[in-house]
């Protein structure tokens, strides 16, 4: 596997012309492709539409939130289509002849990895000083891999994360994304107009596997967002949120700046000054449609207020772009959903001010969806400040999740209201705390199956696998963020034919010789496609060799610890549930102990080792970032003052709702930080009921918690949640435990009802 | 309050560590691509010696003083769905006898009657019918490297004299480990017999309640590795069927015995086949036997879906060796089966959300239902045979009706996945039904419904909203410009295709559905529940980690239960 990493792909993209082209190091004993790309062994020539692609994305420690995240969005086919098409598509000659000056620089060149990427900017600028390239120069050169790190045997450590991530370096193309090509759009540099960079380099090389350096792409986020500019570990859902929004802003920023331009003079628009083969027209045509994203992710909800002094309900409505749902212990995404639409009274120091009677007064309320979006980005709310502790904590619940969902919690208006959606994406959280860890997503490509995309590293999986992360005692890795997409009663079923199908194939190529292993036999649904049979196994590792050739991603999934190399963030509470299984036998916890130990020993050499690269990168990072700076306030003045202004237009438009809402959403993700979070949910707790309703995130994490420890109580007692009639409740109440009995009540249950009734 | 139940006692029985051979990979990597083998919580099967007719027969309350029985079938049979399928009329057929009475199973043809080859090899080993057969092997002295260790109890045979033909025996999986538990012992912890396999874990087992006496009972076991062992518990002797997948390959999630037959027994394999074995028949390499070209042929076609794929027949002349019969229903993997009462139909639900009704005499599929999004996971009858209650990943408990082919109603009450059902006979019927799930969220739910009730006219619903039409096109209306297919139009759940019509059901909207609510719900567990069992005076659970809850039922001190028309047995007032 090793030396394959030396050569190029050409096997992988066997009908593209880049085939014969490159400078192949055919390693006459190169054992093993990667999974991925015996995945890719029979794939046709390559696609425009980039659904064919599966790069991995350099981590530059800890960005790891943002890699998860994008991957995601990538393989959202309407998300990937319209970044790529607006405001218009680079030609493709554009993105073939890179030499051309005048065109984008994009890293189409085939030339072994990495040589043609430095030719193509200034060598010692931009990307190399503030990635810290040292940790992978060696890994560039392409020598290097097969024989391994040195000092370890690359037996033992071939499987490990951290191998393949180095691997995957190696093996390359890498794409260097430190240019820009914001002026071909005709817009202003941004973190859309990045987002896109890399999109479309991605699409336009050659080779369908690689590692993409998102280089330019962060420094924008880190410029623009003082939060994201530390090296420390961040919240994917944060990042997801500000990215949506920011794009929103960046397309609309844009789409104004061109009705002005084109309605001011008609023929000096940008399109031309740039001097970019966009069409001007078809610029115009697809500008006009700045609302893409909000018609991607965007649902309305609607909050009804009913006061229960003048019994006067008011509805509002709020869009939101993702929903962050509060999560129980053994609950399902359904039911989290549900709990999310649940009534819940205003009362106490939540009063809610009610404009008919005027004052705050007790009321009841409920958000139901009104208007369901195309792509729903489900965030679980695994982080939960505790008053406690004074800080948020992890919380481990097993909340399971289905392939397929639709939504319960919809308004009786609704259009479509059982509209089925089918989960595409999920961003999966490894480690003990809020504060560090490490961010994978596993994503369901279009017809590759489902993939895992931990940084630089892209693995086929199987189905089946996308189940281990519900959560639970003992498991680090758990889902953070599910993406659920439209679908159709019928494409689900051709899908699952064709699961099937790939399956029963599988099976019938396989000699039933080996029956006993358990892989033959996969896990359901498992065998769903024609991968399994190579997904690899991770035998023991020895912890120290492991980490040795870890010299490059300060993240990495082994760090998954209570213990995190950043010790002042380090929470000095045991994260794992203290509660035991009472199934363990002692063997089981020698072997615990000696996982312990074996972990611990890792932790320390990471942690020295992300210690020094952290430190080794802050200044370098703080160094470039300085010399950036520089470059960046002369050329971007004139198009910040542009941008100013166009904010200043537009909020002077409330007219428009959209934008509207997406610009309160933006003001609301600056505050997003945790800190930030601590300090609003004491705000709530003084804070009056209306101020709630400012925050369109519809993150309904400012959904007050009355009852802190009636909770659980409540929904003990309310098992069911039925439509608009309410008539089942009744009896509901009887089985509520008595708070004295409770012990008692713990082994019984009893009936109340004398008859059950139909709800309509 | 009206009836309390009260946990009697929790056993719990300890996860065996792997086996020594199998070192246990501790993996530090949480994003491990390694599959885990197949495996499946506690399940119990359950069996009570006494000479009692088959559970679900004599539990119809026919004594009860119902006045309304004669007007039962004629609301049923004026369902306007009646005639559209075959199934209408074999269950209202049935469904006329208002409660099958267990001499209605006599009316059901055996299973494989026709076929002269079959029946050729059972009545010659038909000798001495009162004489059971025992399988070949000793399993406490087996060496076959299958089995890792038998462990019976040491006062094993005065256990099993002390035993109270009353008494029930419990069979439970627990990893690698089956347990014979004495649940009427007063040491009912310590286990009967207990055996330990090597590397597989039983999934599944059953018991058939035809042959037991009180000195045989057999109990067909389906394991992980596909393998399937018959195991006679008194004389600790065993036989290995399927071995090492020779026939099927694919882990064994699901087994029971068919109805009223001694021998076979019905495997629904992983990767969705039915195989009915003869525990009596020797293994041989099956080839497929089907006539028809594999429907994997046409994938294309949208009847592939509704067709079953009979690769070998009941009907087939080569009936030396097993299987028996061998159906493909889907290429899904199969969750869960269940036989109807009248011995007629098979429930089988799926992993990719599908819900058929087959014919498993004639060997024809009948229906296609659908949940409401998400894999089903556990189905059962009613007692009588009319109503199919299906439990599944969409939180929901669906109640489907035979005789109109259709959605009854949606349970709603579940926080999680459903993972069990079961009706509760002492709790049931002509016009009542009880039943209970239990499911990932811990919790146990009881649910009441009657036949009035479900003949309430649905147009009543208040949130209905125009008709499926309109909605249809408005959600064309609605699609999105230039983006995939997959995403271009929205769910129409009304889009059956035409031509299987007949057989593939549309989900039902949410808007046009009943909803039920559950008449008790409780968080029982720590752990997510997965088995649940009724019996005459106590309700039974188990969980993924080994807890067996039995909970006694409410004291009859208030009157015995005497169902009316009126008052549900929604309690036992």
């Amino acid at each position: 596997m090793t030396s394959f990493f030396g050569r190029f792909k050409p096997g992988t993209s066997p009908a593209s012309p880049a085939s014969a082209n490159p400078p192949t190091k055919k390693d006459p004993n190169a054992p093993q492709p990667t999974p991925l790309e015996k995945l890719l062994v029979d794939a046709g020539p390559i696609r425009a539409d980039g659904s064919d692609k599966f790069f991995g994305f350099e981590n530059f420690g800890s960005t790891c939130y943002c890699n998860s995240i994008v991957q995601c969005l990538y393989y959202s086919v309407p998300f990937r289509e319209q970044v790529i098409n607006y405001p218009s598509r680079s030609p493709p000659e554009a993105l073939e002849r890179p030499a051309n000056g005048a065109l984008p620089r994009l890293n189409t060149d085939l030339l072994a990895n990495g040589n043609g990427r430095n030719s193509a900017i200034s060598p010692g600028g931009g990307r190399n000083s503030m990635s810290g390239p040292s940790p992978r120069k060696p890994a560039t050169t392409p020598g290097a891999a097969p024989t391994g790190p040195p000092g370890t045997k690359p037996e033992d450590n071939k499987e490990s994360p951290e191998y393949k991530k180095k691997a995957a370096m190696a093996a390359g193309p890498i794409l260097a994304m430190d240019y820009e090509n914001s002026q071909a759009y005709g817009m202003s540099e941004s973190l859309f107009t990045s987002l896109k960079d890399i999109f479309e380099a991605v699409i336009a090389h050659r080779s369908r596997i690689g590692v993409v350096s998102p280089n330019k792409f962060l420094e924008i986020l880190r410029r623009d967002n003082e939060v994201f500019r530390t090296p420390m570990h961040q919240d994917a859902h944060e990042f997801l949120n500000l990215l949506l929004n920011e794009v929103v802003e960046n397309v609309e920023h844009y789409s104004k700046n061109r009705i002005t331009d084109v309605s001011e003079s008609d023929s000096n628009g940008l399109t031309v000054t740039s001097g970019k083969v966009v069409p001007d027209q078809s610029s115009t045509f697809s500008a006009n449609n700045s609302g893409w994203v909000h018609e991607l992710f965007e649902g309305t909800l609607t909050s009804e207020t009913r006061c229960l002094t003048c019994e006067n309900t008011s509805q509002r409505d709020e869009a939101f772009l993702d929903l962050s749902v509060d999560l129980d212990q053994h609950s399902s995404v359904t039911s989290c959903l549900r709990k999310f639409s649940e009534e819940e009274m205003l009362c106490e120091r939540n009063k809610f001010h009610c404009d008919n009677c005027g004052g705050l007064q007790e009321a009841e309320k409920r958000m139901k969806i009104k208007r369901l979006p195309k792509i729903l980005a489900l965030h679980l709310k695994r982080f939960k400040y505790t008053e406690d502790l004074q800080r948020l904590q992890k919380l481990f619940h097993r909340v399971v999740y289905p392939y397929y969902l639709r939504l319960f919690n919809t308004t009786d208006d609704a259009e479509d209201p059982d509209r089925l959606y089918e989960l595409y994406a999920v961003v999966v959280h490894i480690g003990g705390g809020p504060y560090h860890g490490h961010y994978v997503s596993i994503i369901k490509t279009q017809d590759r199956g489902w993939l895992l995309f931990d940084d630089e590293m892209v693995e086929p999986v199987d189905k089946a696998y996308v189940r281990n992360f519900f959560g639970g005692e003992n498991v680090l890795a758990c889902a953070y963020v599910l993406f659920y997409q439209e679908t159709t009663l019928e494409a689900m079923q051709k899908e699952q034919e064709a699961e099937g199908l790939a399956a029963a194939k599988e099976a019938s190529s396989q000699v039933p010789v080996e029956p006993l292993s358990p892989k033959s036999n996969g896990n359901g649904v498992a065998n769903g496609h024609s991968h399994t049979a190579f997904s690899p196994t991770t035998p023991v590792v020895e912890v120290d060799d492991q980490f040795a050739s870890l010299n490059h991603a300060a993240t990495a999934p082994v760090t998954a610890e209570p213990h995190h190399p950043l010790e002042n963030m380090v929470t000095s509470i045991p994260i794992l549930s203290p509660k035991k299984s009472n199934v363990g036998t002692k063997k089981e916890k020698a072997d615990r102990a000696r996982e312990e130990k074996e972990r611990k020993a890792a932790e320390k050499e990471l942690e020295k080792q992300a210690k020094a690269k952290r430190k080794e990168m802050e200044v370098k990072r703080r160094e470039n970032y300085r010399k950036q700076e520089e470059d960046l306030r002369q050329a971007l003045a004139a198009s910040k003052a542009s941008a100013a202004e166009e904010d200043a237009k537009r909020k002077d438009e409330p007219s428009q709702t959209a934008p509207d809402a997406g610009e309160t959403q933006k003001e609301n993700v600056h505050l997003h930080s945790k800190e930030k979070e601590k300090e609003k949910d004491k705000e709530k707790e003084k804070g009056g009921g209306l101020s709630r309703f400012r925050h369109s995130s519809m993150s309904i994490r400012h959904k007050p918690k009355f009852w802190p420890g009636a909770a659980k109580e409540k929904h003990e007692s309310e098992n069911e949640v039925h439509g608009s009639t309410g008539g089942g409740t009744d009896s509901e109440q009887t089985q509520t435990p008595d708070k004295h009995e409770k012990e008692k009540s713990k082994n019984r249950f009893s009936l109340g009802r004398k008859k059950s009734t139909f709800h309509l | 309050m009206i009836g309390t139940y009260v946990l009697r006692d929790d056993l719990h029985l300890a996860t065996p560590p792997p086996h020594p051979s199998e070192a246990p990979v501790h993996n530090p990597n949480p994003l491990a691509t390694t599959l885990s083998p197949p495996s499946a919580g506690t399940k119990l099967s359950l069996v009570v010696l006494a000479p009692r007719q088959h559970s679900y027969s004599r539990l119809y309350k026919l004594d009860t003083t119902t006045s309304t029985r004669s007007q039962v079938p004629p609301s049923i049979q004026e369902s306007p769905h009646e005639t559209n399928s075959q199934a209408s009329d074999a269950g209202s057929h049935h469904a006329n006898g208002v409660a099958p009475t267990p001499s209605n199973e006599l009316h059901a043809p055996a299973f494989g009657e026709g076929n002269p080859s079959l029946a050729l090899l059972n009545g010659k080993e038909a000798k001495d019918p009162l004489k059971r057969r025992k399988p070949k092997s000793n399993i406490v002295k087996s060496n076959s490297s299958f089995v890792s260790r038998v462990i019976p109890h040491e006062a094993l045979n005065k256990r099993l004299q002390e035993h109270s033909t009353d008494g029930i025996y419990a069979f439970a999986n627990i990893n690698r480990a089956l347990q014979w538990l004495d649940l009427s012992s007063p040491t009912k912890e310590e286990h009967m017999t207990k055996i330990l396999f090597t590397k597989a874990h039983a999934l599944c087992h059953d018991i058939n309640h035809v042959t037991k006496s009180s000195n045989h009972i057999d109990i067909a076991m389906g394991f992980s590795t596909g393998d399937i062992i018959w195991y006679e518990p008194m004389s600790q002797k065993y036989v290995r069927i399927n071995k090492n997948g020779v026939i099927n390959n694919s882990a064994v999630v699901s087994i029971r015995w068919v109805p009223s037959s001694e021998n076979h027994f019905l495997a629904a394999h992983m990767d969705g086949s039915l195989v009915v074995y003869d525990k009596e028949k020797e293994d041989a390499l099956f080839i497929a036997e089907d006539q028809a070209p594999a429907p994997e042929v046409a994938p294309h076609e949208p009847e592939h879906k509704a067709a079953l794929a009979i690769k070998k027949s009941v009907n087939s002349k080569n009936q030396k060796t097993n299987p028996v019969a061998y159906w493909k229903i889907s290429n899904s993997k199969t969750n869960d089966f269940s036989f109807s009462p009248d011995c007629r139909h098979l429930a089988v639900v799926s992993e990719d959300g599908s819900f058929r009704i087959i014919d498993y005499l004639k060997e024809q599929l009948l229906h296609v239902f659908n949940s409401y999004y998400g894999g089903l996971i556990c189905v059962c009858w009613s007692p009588d045979g009319r109503y199919v209650v299906t439990g599944g990943q969409d939180d929901l408990v669906s109640i489907w009706s035979l005789e109109e082919s259709m959605l009854v109603a949606r349970c709603q009450g579940h926080n999680s996945w459903v993972t069990a059902c079961a009706f509760d006979p002492w709790r049931c019927d002509e016009r009542n039904y009880r039943f209970g799930t239990v499911g990932e969220d811990c919790r146990l739910l009881l649910w009441d419904f009657s036949v009035g009730m479900l003949h309430r006219p649905r147009a009543a619903s208040v949130r209905q909203r125009g008709s499926i039409a309109s909605a249809t096109l408005k959600m064309q209306r609605t699609r999105t410009d230039g983006s995939t297919t997959r995403l271009r139009s929205s769910s129409n759940l009304t889009a059956a295709t035409q031509d299987d019509a007949e057989v593939v059901h549309p989900v039902e909207p949410r808007a046009r559905t009943a909803i039920l609510p559950p008449v008790m719900a409780k968080k029982i567990d720590e752990h997510p529940l997965c088995w649940l069992g009724f019996e005459e005076d106590c309700i039974i659970t188990s969980c993924n980690s080994g807890h067996i809850r039995t909970y006694d039922r409410p004291k009859e001190g208030a009157g015995s239960d005497t169902p009316s028309t009126t008052s549900a047995s929604a309690s036992n007032s």
